[in-house]
């Protein structure tokens, strides 16, 4: 049989199953992409496989015992987590929380956002296909940062370290000391990052272009963080409704332009140097004093009421909604997660992009799968 | 019929196989020395320290690898097709290995000098991406088949430059031996009249062996080892051996044919330990390369790959071949042929630049911004 | 609409986006909230959204709270990146018709938000594009777990014999 010149050469699209157990889905995450050739045409993403109920146990755990549990939705910033929910309570107890209480939070929340970039330049370089190299250097850094943190908290991961109404103790001694001393390691870092990502050549064809979301719709998808601001949207919770001390201090919301994967990247790259800013700032602003309030309640109790509090995490808003009706336990409470919002434009973001693509996109909007499926 | 080999006549079969099992076991050593290397010197680009328990500076971990691949369970997929997933590691292994017939290790040293050897050599060691094939269309598994056909797309765009920069070799040379192609370069290697072939053959091999930043068939963030992925054990070690086998073999092919082999400089022989030195060197010089390379470059787009290849590399090489014989036909100084090639390298690096830049969909980077607040 | 003193709050631009919507406010610890009844949600949010006065672009959050015999309430957090304007709207819904309006045609990010409150709570989401399940197993259609209803003891059941707390130990 001759095949006719008209007859068009049949193609079939491939399904190919990425996850739940694959070196770039960042965790369980699985997505199931229908490719043509090397294109991505369709992505269906599958969440849920680290599930574990966060909302409906809190419901049990007091309120000392919910901004523990925090940290397990949120392991890579598990300061910033605890911060949503600790204030929360605080707004529904009515509790005022000491200035240096408030100081040594901003110095750990944006310390935290610092080793949680760094673990996203670590990967994100892996995924781009760099040997190990840039995981290992952020490896280094991260670890600098927890080390601090154990010896504050006496935890690397799971702090619970802020309490409802202040810190659960006081800083070491020579806390400020150490927190410079890892500053001056996470400048050097920032910059070896600089130097061995951005302004390589391969890196920036890879990135520069990909995976591109208009301001628009990223606002319409509801995602937060530096994935909406590497859009042009100058959208972030420290600015917009100041918390903590944030209006104090003299630093810049960075928004990229093309809202390509290049732009989520560097949008992260420079919002550390503008973490390290903050912190400096903090550290001269720092002044001994109590760090809970004199009249602590023994037994904590909130007023029937409902609040919202959202924080700016690392990876975007992380909002606790809390709902009271007395009593020492939270009636309701729900997570907002960055992760969860910001997955959702996936589709749109990858659709049409070839496949080693999609992996970037994917990795460019640096998701927790615990804060996903909470 | 008798043939000499270390000065002792015997028997053609006896000495055939006596060959063999020289290359085997001098290849088996050498690969495995290579691995020992490779992740040490991998380790030191990243701050690591490399293997160190098993042995003296960890110097048995190839050896414990080994013990521990061939111990593993030789496992096939149900679905896979039995003879093509199990006869690819052959096919993958044995080219690679037929490649070291004719290469000139040290003056006399080698296992069968061959007239046409530079030919033969281009011709056996671009038969393993059949294996590579097989492997990816017999695995019954569709990152494997994706990773396959990659690298059959990657082989066929790779051999073209890799070949005509070394037509313009047996150009200057006047002869396919390898042997004289060495003592051609008895008073100038011919990297320094060929700079421009120099340089695309460095970056053609890379491509050949799908070494980092064309690791695209094997992307480990993408399809997870491509053709290997569901090979184990033993199988899964020769595909291993035959990487590391095939950077030999073109690191003393790369030594041999432009970096002047055992000959240059002095063009004289100072004795088989001398000749060993400068091999061992020069090729050791390629090796590192090809190791720093990995350790600090991200992976290339399918697309952009091979877009490099047929529009920079393919003609540039083109062009070093018409200039090569113009010189000769009109028998114009060497010197010519030198700055010609600068040139060329020049007219390379700005054309990379200027398609890296291009491939970029849109302008600008990430950019600061002062809100009004403070 | 409304007893309370809601000056120096965004009220007054709120109320003007849903002229001709029952809607009653009150003030809460942060933002302002807005009760709406569940047949105009939908199109209030709408509202809410074009409106250039207030022009609510982005969907904070969507979630629900099981009040038990009062039924279940939707709580949308609206945001305005223009006007930085925050707004929490409520929505009751009754224990026996536990369905409410989408608001994917609203904000398309609403899409997952959606999907886990219905499974959650077992809310039905009219004219939801994807009504699937989010975290939960496909087929686990009949019980909802972040209903006041569900017993957070029933798991230590599935873990077999011997595992757990027993009914004394409590």
């Amino acid at each position: 049989m001759v095949a006719s010149p008209q007859h068009e050469f049949e193609t079939q699209d491939l399904l190919i199953n990425v996850g739940p157990q694959h070196p770039s889905t960042h965790g369980v995450f699985r997505m199931v992409l229908t490719i043509d050739g090397e294109v991505v045409k369709d992505v269906v993403p599958y969440i849920g496989y680290l599930h574990r109920g966060a909302e409906k146990l809190c419901e049990t755990m007091d309120f000392r015992q919910g901004s523990g549990f925090m940290d397990r939705t949120e392991y890579l910033a598990a300061h910033n987590a605890e911060l949503s929910y600790v204030m929360a309570v605080e707004a529904l107890a009515g509790l005022e929380v000491p200035e240096r209480a408030q100081w040594i939070r901003m110095i750990l929340c944006e310390l935290n956002r610092l080793s949680s970039h760094f673990m996203f330049l670590g990967a994100f370089g892996i995924d781009v296909g760099v040997f190990g190299t840039p995981f290992i250097y952020a490896w280094r850094e991260r670890e600098a940062i927890i080390d601090l943190f154990e010896e504050i908290s006496g935890d690397r991961m799971m702090y619970a370290y802020f309490r409802p109404g202040g810190l659960a103790w006081d800083v070491p001694l020579n806390f400020k000391e150490r927190v410079r001393e890892v500053l001056k390691s996470t400048r050097q870092g920032i910059k070896d990052f600089d130097e061995l990502l951005t302004q390589n050549e391969i890196f920036r064809a890879r990135t520069e272009g990909v995976g591109t979301i208009s301001a628009e719709d990223a606002i319409d998808w509801g995602m937060s963080g530096p994935s909406i601001r590497a859009s042009g949207v100058p959208l972030d919770v420290r600015r917009e409704e100041p918390y903590l001390k944030y209006a104090d201090v003299d630093w810049d919301v960075i928004t990229g332009e093309n809202g390509d994967v290049f732009d989520r990247y560097y949008c992260r790259l420079l919002e550390m140097r503008e973490s390290v800013k903050i912190i400096e700032q903090c550290l001269e602003r720092l002044e001994s004093g109590i760090i809970v309030p004199d009249k602590m309640p023994r037994m904590l109790r909130a007023a029937p009421g409902e609040v919202y509090i959202r924080t700016e995490a690392p990876r975007g808003e992380y909002g606790i909604y809390m709902v009271s009706k007395g009593g020492n336990r939270p009636y309701r409470l729900k997570v907002r997660s960055a992760c969860l919002s910001n997955l959702q434009a996936l589709r749109q973001m990858s659709v049409d992009q070839y496949v080693a693509d999609a992996i970037l996109v994917l990795g460019s909007i640096d998701i927790v799968l615990s804060e996903v499926d909470r | 019929m008798n043939n000499s080999l270390f000065g002792f006549e015997i028997n053609v079969w006896l000495d055939a196989l006596a060959r063999l099992g020289l290359i085997v076991g001098v290849m088996t050593v050498v690969a495995m020395g290579l691995i020992y290397g490779e992740r040490k010197i991998l380790a030191r680009f990243q701050q690591r320290v490399g293997p160190q328990k098993t042995g003296p500076f960890g110097l048995l971990q190839s050896v414990a690898d080994a013990v521990k691949l061939v111990g593993k369970e030789d496992l096939r997929p149900n679905a896979a097709d039995p003879w093509t997933f199990e006869l690819a590691p052959y096919f993958v292994f044995i080219p690679i290995f037929l490649g070291f017939v004719s290469l000139p290790f040290l003056l006399d040293v080698n296992i069968r000098l061959l007239e046409l050897g530079l030919l033969y050599f281009i011709a056996v060691s671009s038969v393993n991406i059949v294996g590579w094939v097989m492997a990816g269309w017999g695995s019954d598994n569709r990152y494997a088949m994706i990773g396959g056909m990659r690298a059959a797309a990657q082989a066929i765009s790779y051999e073209l430059p890799l070949v005509l920069s070394l037509v313009t070799v047996a150009m200057l040379a006047g002869s396919l031996n390898l042997k004289d192609i060495v003592e051609g370069q008895a008073n100038v290697p011919y990297v320094a009249l060929l700079p421009l072939a120099f340089v695309v053959f460095f970056i053609s091999t890379l491509a050949e062996m799908n070494r980092p930043p064309f690791d695209i068939p094997i992307g480990e963030s993408e399809v997870v080892g491509g053709p290997f992925v569901e090979y184990s054990g033993i199988r899964w070690s020769m595909f291993m051996l035959g990487e590391y086998a095939s950077l030999w073999i073109l690191s003393v092919l790369t030594a041999a044919v432009f970096l002047g082999g055992y000959s240059w400089p002095f063009g004289e022989d100072f004795g088989k330990g001398y000749q060993l030195v400068l091999m061992a060197a020069k090729s050791g010089i390629f090796i590192f390369l090809v190791f720093w390379v990995r350790a600090s470059i991200p992976r290339l787009r399918i697309d952009q790959l091979m877009s490099y290849s047929w529009k920079i590399l393919l003609p540039l090489s083109l062009v070093q071949v018409l200039v090569v014989g113009f010189v000769q036909v009109y028998e114009l100084p060497d010197a010519f042929l030198t700055v010609a090639g600068v040139g060329g390298l020049l007219a390379l690096v700005s054309i990379t630049g200027r398609a890296v830049a291009s491939s970029r969909r849109l302008p600008g980077a990430a950019r600061t911004m002062r809100s009004e607040a403070v | 609409m409304t007893t309370q003193d809601l000056t120096g709050t965004i009220w007054s631009d709120v109320d003007r986006a849903l002229s001709g919507v029952t809607v009653r406010a009150e003030r809460g610890l942060l933002d302002l909230i807005v009760y709406i009844p569940r047949d105009e949600v939908v199109r209030a949010l709408r509202a809410l959204k074009r409106d250039a006065g207030v022009s609510f672009d982005y969907l904070r959050s969507l979630t629900a709270v099981d009040n038990e015999d009062e039924g279940i309430d939707i709580v949308y957090h609206l945001y305005s990146t223009a006007k930085k304007y925050n707004l929490t709207v409520k929505t009751t819904l009754p224990n026996d018709d536990l369905t409410v309006d989408t608001a994917t045609a609203v904000w398309r990010g609403a899409n997952w938000l959606e999907r886990e409150t219905a499974e959650m709570f077992g809310v039905r989401f009219r004219g939801h594009p994807d009504p699937r399940t989010l975290l939960m197993p496909e087929d686990m259609d009949d019980t909802f777990p972040l209903r006041k209803s569900h017993p957070l003891a029933e798991i230590e059941v599935l873990q077999g014999e011997g595992m757990g707390y027993t009914e004394e130990d409590r």
